[in-house]
């Protein structure tokens, strides 16, 4: 089993409380959310339409003093970053992450600014092990851009978060190009979380609308599917050639047969879109990451192994444990299913790549804690 | 080999036309004063490829800005779409993928092809 340095790209901290939030809101927006008596606080989450029947959340992860799971820090520390050798865990909120699931652009907007400031002010300084993605509102992108460049000196804030999709356009449209501009000039990787179909948005799933949670978590690479050809097909990465993208919670197994279809559908229709300059599944090879979680498990172990390595796998696979969600991925799980010889790339070096984060960059193991 | 195809006024500019020689079906294309001639056999599922849509090249800059570029001759084969450069015969986008091309070239008045 792999006992090495590992950096976890998809960790779900959570709000303990709305009270504890509600004061990073601007004075306007604290006025719109008051408790109007009865009603009480207008919801400062998407409401989930699928629950999953056994809940979203690893029974073992609610904290013992009360909250949510990932609300309290001192329970992720030792379910978490103390269980193994974790040099950083990259925070990717809870049910806060589908800001673009509201209706209300400007209320997603300032809910995403708030967020952050949120979690740079509660969240990073408990540990220098922990950095934070940079939540942004699709609804409106040049705001989300203009959030993102708020961060750019923060280099805690290590990628750019999008997950739901308010406009039913994959995320490659030009829409969303002023979020890309954004992160290319900050350096800052985007990261598509699972779900990124919509989680209250209702287009989840190509053919129709799912009505099961079941469908819906089987499904989720659609969605991711969906994106990277967006990308691909809107020219994404030769207009932002320095933008690195990471596919989270999405799945990595499908990805060599959708290269090897859109490789082939691109030498039939490129008359479609004669301003791509490499086959798709180039643009991946170089510029697109997947996490591991949740890994698909096949009947035998060489079967998943060989299929990730038509993506390479080795080299565009990065880590995550999804903590503290039902479907997480242990560490001995995922470096079981995984050659040898691909740990320390998967568990590390890869994301030391993704991010571009020099050795320096991260806290000594012993300045943990700090 | 040389083989007369005809009288260059039976290949108007711009346009395919399918000659057969001997057991060979070959498209002739005059293009500017350039003379093309390729096999009709697509070497990619074995189509007609001869009587796809012939074309300058498509391009674009960045997206959205299509143009058109008169000075590459293009044949895109029917059944697939897959395009070819009609001067060296080669896949747009597949290296391995060549039609097969014979040299042409017009002498008084007259269209030769090269059949070796």
């Amino acid at each position: 089993m792999y006992t090495g340095e590992i950096i976890d790209c998809d960790v779900h901290h959570a709000r303990g409380s709305d009270e504890e939030f509600i004061s990073y809101l601007s004075r306007g927006w604290r006025e719109y959310v008051a408790d109007r008596g009865p009603a009480g606080v207008v919801p400062l989450t998407v409401q989930d339409g699928l629950p999953n029947p056994h809940g979203f959340m690893r029974a073992d992860t609610y904290p013992e003093g009360g909250g949510a799971p990932g609300s309290d820090f001192e329970t992720l520390r030792r379910q978490l970053l103390d269980r193994a050798n974790v040099r950083r865990a990259i925070l990717t909120f809870g049910d806060d992450s589908h800001v673009s699931g509201h209706h209300n652009p400007y209320f997603a907007t300032e809910l995403a600014r708030a967020l952050n400031d949120w979690t740079i002010e509660r969240w990073l300084p408990k540990d220098s092990r922990i950095a934070s993605s940079i939540l942004v509102a699709c609804q409106l992108p040049d705001r989300a851009a203009a959030e993102i460049r708020r961060h750019a000196d923060n280099d805690r804030m290590v990628q750019v978060m999008l997950v739901d999709n308010p406009y039913n356009y994959g995320f490659g449209h030009p829409v969303f190009h002023p979020i890309y501009e954004a992160a290319e000039e900050t350096g800052r990787p985007i990261a598509i979380h699972g779900g990124a179909g919509g989680w209250a948005n209702p287009a989840s799933t190509g053919g129709g609308n799912v009505t099961l949670y079941f469908e819906a978590h089987t499904l989720w690479p659609q969605a991711m599917m969906t994106h990277l050809v967006s990308f691909i097909s809107h020219g994404v990465f030769d207009k932002y050639p320095k933008l690195r993208l990471l596919l989270i919670e999405g799945g990595a197994a499908w990805l060599p047969s959708l290269m090897w279809r859109c490789d082939c559908d691109y030498k039939g229709l490129r008359r479609e879109v004669p301003w791509l300059r490499r086959l798709p599944s180039e643009y991946v090879a170089e510029h697109v990451w997947l996490t591991t979680q949740p890994l698909e498990i096949s009947p035998k172990r060489e079967q998943i192994v060989e299929l990730l390595s038509w993506m390479n796998g080795a080299e565009r696979l990065v880590y995550s444990s999804d903590y503290p969600h039902w479907d997480a991925d242990e560490v001995n799980h995922i470096s079981a299913q995984l050659p040898q010889s691909w740990h320390r790339k998967v568990f590390f070096e890869n994301a030391m790549k993704l991010y571009g984060w020099s050795e320096a960059a991260l806290p000594s193991p012993q300045m943990a804690n700090a | 080999m040389s083989v007369d195809v005809g009288p260059v006024d039976d290949f108007p500019t711009k346009q395919m036309r399918i000659v057969d020689v001997g057991m060979r079906q070959i498209g002739i294309v005059r293009w500017g004063d350039r003379v093309f001639a390729v096999d009709n056999l697509c070497m990619h599922q074995g189509g007609p490829v001869c009587h796809g849509v012939l074309s300058g090249r498509l391009t674009a800059s960045r997206p959205g800005e299509l143009t058109l570029d008169e000075s590459a001759p293009t044949l895109a084969c029917p059944w697939h779409g897959w395009e070819f450069d009609l001067g060296t015969g080669r896949a747009l986008l597949d290296a391995r993928l060549r039609l097969r091309t014979f040299a042409a070239r017009i002498s008084d008045g007259r269209v030769l092809v090269d059949l070796r």
